[in-house]
């Protein structure tokens, strides 16, 4: 134990270096120039705020590590109740007290095993020399499950801080933690928080301070007192008077030192036993694996433990290979004693420690007779064998209906705007005036065209979508749909991301990072580029919806989803391997946070607002620009043997479909643009017929310009052209199909 | 296939009754404790990370219909497991079973 200690203080301080380093130069220069106490504390604060402190968020999924993390740095990652949202590290920054602190948002897994492509990430990130302290994001509704991976933390004897979150609902639950046990049993701050609210984030950051830069593991809670925070404690680096204290204390710096534990985080004595002797072969090998940067424990857990990456450190010479012998021999007399297999009796006893420590800590207030809870009912329903069907279809339904009327209503307004603007226009400056075309026809009609005709749809679409991430329902639709997705190569997780593809297929495609193999990954991201975006939705709503009626919308997604359900057996047939199982936590019904939804739907709202608009106005303009000079026509008459021949459109088309690998949303603006400065309207522009087949190309042709990066992203640059070649001969048969099956029914 | 690994089972850990079931074979609603689980290294790791090891209770709350997933509560939260991972937790049977 002892030994440990100290390698690990090594370790600490190896990992601390630099900055102590200075620390210690300025201050036995301070001390020599005999600069007067006043003048040292000035400088102290100087050094303070040139300081960097790395913080990373772990925990379980869904238990609010992005609500901190957006609450703290002003940047927005994905929030929403499902398990799974942030599926790459991403870094913020803020300037707190004077500290610079740098936060990293990891995405949530339940253990430090390598399973998932997530998992890997985390674990990875958290060992690595750049984190100076974890805070580990509690669920304080879901206490023995979280702290099961905070055991797990707790071996890598990194500094570290407990964030108990959403305490609100434990707390309507008339259910309270005792912190003060908490902070006795761990030997670590332990804090609650709010984050929705913002209650108690700030505080975990003064809390970072105390722990690593003034090395002060030490209990808040008043003993005897309530189960008060004492906040006295944290900020006498910002009083002046205290600064010399401070001064004097770092003059005999104390590193910090990871709380001794051992009486709480312990597997039994056969177990503690074995690991304590493969400890002891590790730290006789120190030379080896101390540029590993694991604690000898940890190592001869995870060793002991059979853990595929961690034997990998071992398989380097002689002596470390005979370590996996021993280890072997360990695990086996281990299982013949207990009669069951390594993982089941190490996770058993931590299981049973965490078991003792809630018996401790939780001060359950309920009442003896539990009604059931609103949640619990809306979660009977939608599991329901029959009622849940009935619900997910009228959920998809729904989704359409809404964004349909409101963005229907909306863009009708925005229509009649611009024909009441163009009037007193036209009268003005004449129809036929080059800058009118330019700037009113091509510009402005760009304008309008991509407010009234795809804003207003999406929205409602964004909204909507939101409102159905924060509540919790898309794990209910994955667990329906499980066995169908089974079919097709998957399991149900796959539907999250299809669901969420609705809204845009690029974050949808980088989510399918949530599927546990590379190949499941690869069926999912073929599946969800198919599925009609808020874009796609929209040409469709705002074509054939308008001008045809809802029932042919249908038909267009019905044709859609079956090309889904087509290509994903196919790839099942043709990929090897098989489908992985289903395993996800269901987490409860949420009230959707109001805030959180306004703001994702606005954040994303924003985005397509600035990515979107300008390239419309400027390819209205081109637009213009090439009608006036007739180069649409060569392009067009390029592309007619597709467009015209084959699919039986009007030629215009065919320079709008290749802008719309751009962005989809484009074929029927620029469609809409063209028929005004024909001054005609869309349905003398194109036969039923024709609005249904182009509607089907656009939605199947390909995948927009920026899925198909984000594929390659995903996957490799191969699959990512597999995918669109595939769609592109897709759409032309389906499209096809339907024309030359329509003229031989019309002719007969 | 199920019985005969369950059989199985039985022989192994020297049950002398066979008061035991798959936890698919469970009703809904009903509770029981975890006996073991017959799977591979890593779906049986992963289950015992999430708290599905000997002892536990469990209680299996609905089922999707074909042969769909089961949704199960244990260690105090949902999780929905798929259907062939569910058949090889092994699970008390109590004296409503009748195997
Ligand atoms: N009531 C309440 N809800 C919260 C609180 N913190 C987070 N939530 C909700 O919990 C859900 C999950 O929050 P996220 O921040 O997205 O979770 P995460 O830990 O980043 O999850 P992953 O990225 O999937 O690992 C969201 O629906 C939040 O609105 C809280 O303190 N109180
Ligand atoms: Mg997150």
């Amino acid at each position: 134990m002892n030994k440990k200690g100290k390698r690990k203080r090594k370790k600490r301080s190896k990992r601390m270096l630099p900055l102590e380093r200075v620390y210690q130069k300025r201050h036995e220069r301070k001390l020599r120039s005999k600069v007067s106490s006043e003048k040292r504390a000035i400088y102290e604060k100087e050094d303070a705020y040139k300081e960097t402190i790395n913080i990373a968020l772990a925990g379980n999924p869904n238990v609010g590590k992005s609500v901190i993390f957006n609450q703290l740095t002003g940047l927005s990652q994905t929030i929403g109740n499902w398990p799974g949202k942030t599926v790459e590290k991403m870094e913020g920054y803020l300037n707190f007290l004077g500290y610079h602190f740098n936060i990293i948002d990891l995405p949530g897994i339940y253990s430090l095993s390598t399973y998932s492509l997530e998992e890997i990430v985390s674990r990875e990130y958290i060992i690595s020399e750049e984190v100076d302290i974890i805070i580990n994001v509690i669920d304080a509704t879901n206490l023995e499950r979280n702290l099961f991976f905070t055991f797990q933390l707790l071996e890598l004897e990194v500094p570290m801080i407990l964030a108990i979150n959403q305490m609100d609902i434990l707390r309507k639950r008339k259910i309270d933690l005792d912190f003060k046990k908490l902070e006795k049993i761990f030997k670590l701050p332990v804090l609650p928080v709010v984050a929705v609210h913002g209650t108690g984030v700030h505080q975990l950051l003064e809390e970072a301070i105390e722990l690593v830069i003034y090395h002060h593991p030490h209990s808040h809670y008043i003993e005897g007192g309530k189960n008060k925070h004492e906040h006295l404690s944290h900020d006498y680096h910002l009083r002046e008077e205290s600064k010399i204290k401070i001064a004097e204390e770092r003059s005999t710096l104390k590193f910090f030192q990871f709380p001794d534990l051992s009486s709480v985080i312990s597997y039994g004595k056969e177990v503690e036993l074995r690991i304590k002797d493969l400890v002891k072969l590790i730290d006789e090998y120190r030379d080896y694996f101390s540029q590993f940067n694991y604690p000898s424990r940890f190592l001869a857990i995870k060793i002991l433990e059979n853990d595929e990456e961690i034997i990998k450190i071992f398989n380097f010479d002689d002596k470390s290979k005979h370590i996996i012998k021993i280890a072997e021999k360990y695990r086996k007399e281990l299982e013949d004693l207990h009669g069951e297999d390594i993982n089941t009796i190490i996770s058993s006893e931590i299981y049973n420690n965490i078991h003792n420590i809630i018996e401790k800590t939780v001060l359950d207030y309920t009442p003896e007779t539990i009604k059931e809870t609103l949640a619990e009912k809306i979660d009977h329903i939608t599991t329901h064998s029959i009622g849940g069907y009935v619900i997910l279809g009228l959920v998809l339904v729904g989704i359409y209906t809404f964004t349909f009327i409101v963005g229907d209503f909306l863009g009708g307004l925005v229509e009649e705007l611009f024909m009441n603007l163009t009037i007193p226009i036209y009268a003005t400056y004449g129809e036929d005036n080059v800058w009118v075309k330019l700037l009113w026809d091509g510009a402005m009609g760009g304008f309008f065209g991509a407010i009234g005709g795809v804003l207003v749809y999406v929205i409602p679409f964004f909204l909507i979508i939101e409102i159905l991430q924060d509540s919790g329902y898309l794990p209910r639709a994955a667990f329906l749909m499980d066995r169908v997705m089974h079919a097709i190569g998957v399991h149900g997780k796959t539907i999250i991301p299809m669901i969420l593809g609705f809204g845009c297929n690029v974050p949808a495609c980088a989510g399918c990072r949530i599927m546990e193999t590379e190949r499941e990954k690869k069926i999912s991201i073929a599946l969800t580029s198919l599925v009609p975006c808020a874009a796609v939705t929209t040409v469709v709503l705002g074509l054939v919806g308008r001008y045809l009626g809802l029932g042919w919308v249908l038909f267009l997604f019905i044709i859609n989803f079956s090309v889904i359900l087509f290509i994903g057996r196919i790839l099942n047939k043709v990929m090897p391997g098989e489908s992985t199982e289903l395993i996800m936590e269901m987490h409860d019904y949420r009230l959707p946070n109001l805030n959180v939804i306004t703001k994702q739907t606005y954040m994303r709202s924003k985005e397509f607002i600035f990515k979107a608009l300008p390239i419309i106005i400027v390819l209205g303009i081109v637009l213009e620009i090439m009608l006036i000079f007739n180069l649409l026509e060569p392009i067009n008459i390029v592309l007619s043997p597709v467009t015209v021949f084959w699919l039986g459109l009007p030629i215009v088309v065919g320079v709008f479909l290749i802008y719309g690998i751009l962005r989809k949303e484009l074929t029927l603006v620029l469609l809409a643009i063209l028929a005004t400065s024909m001054g005609l309207t869309i349905l003398e522009l194109m036969t039923p017929i024709q609005m249904i087949v182009f509607c089907l190309v656009t939605m199947l042709y390909i995948p927009c310009f920026a899925t198909i990066i984000i594929i390659a992203k995903q996957t490799n640059w191969k699959y990512a052209l597999q995918i669109s070649l595939m769609e592109i001969a897709i759409a032309l048969l389906i499209g096809g199909a339907i024309f030359w099956g329509y003229s031989f029914f019309i002719n007969l | 296939m199920i019985r005969s690994m369950n059989e199985k089972f039985v022989q192994k850990k020297g049950f002398g009754t066979p008061l035991i079931k798959c936890l698919t074979k469970c009703k809904k609603g009903e509770k029981t404790k975890v006996i073991g689980v017959n799977a591979g290294f890593r779906a049986k790791k992963r289950l015992a990370n999430l708290g599905i090891v000997p002892g536990t209770t469990i209680k299996k709350k609905t089922e999707a219909p074909f042969h769909g997933p089961l949704e199960i509560i244990v260690k105090g939260s949902t999780l929905a497991i798929g259907r062939g991972l569910a058949s090889k937790i092994i699970v008390e049977c109590s004296e409503i079973c009748n195997f």
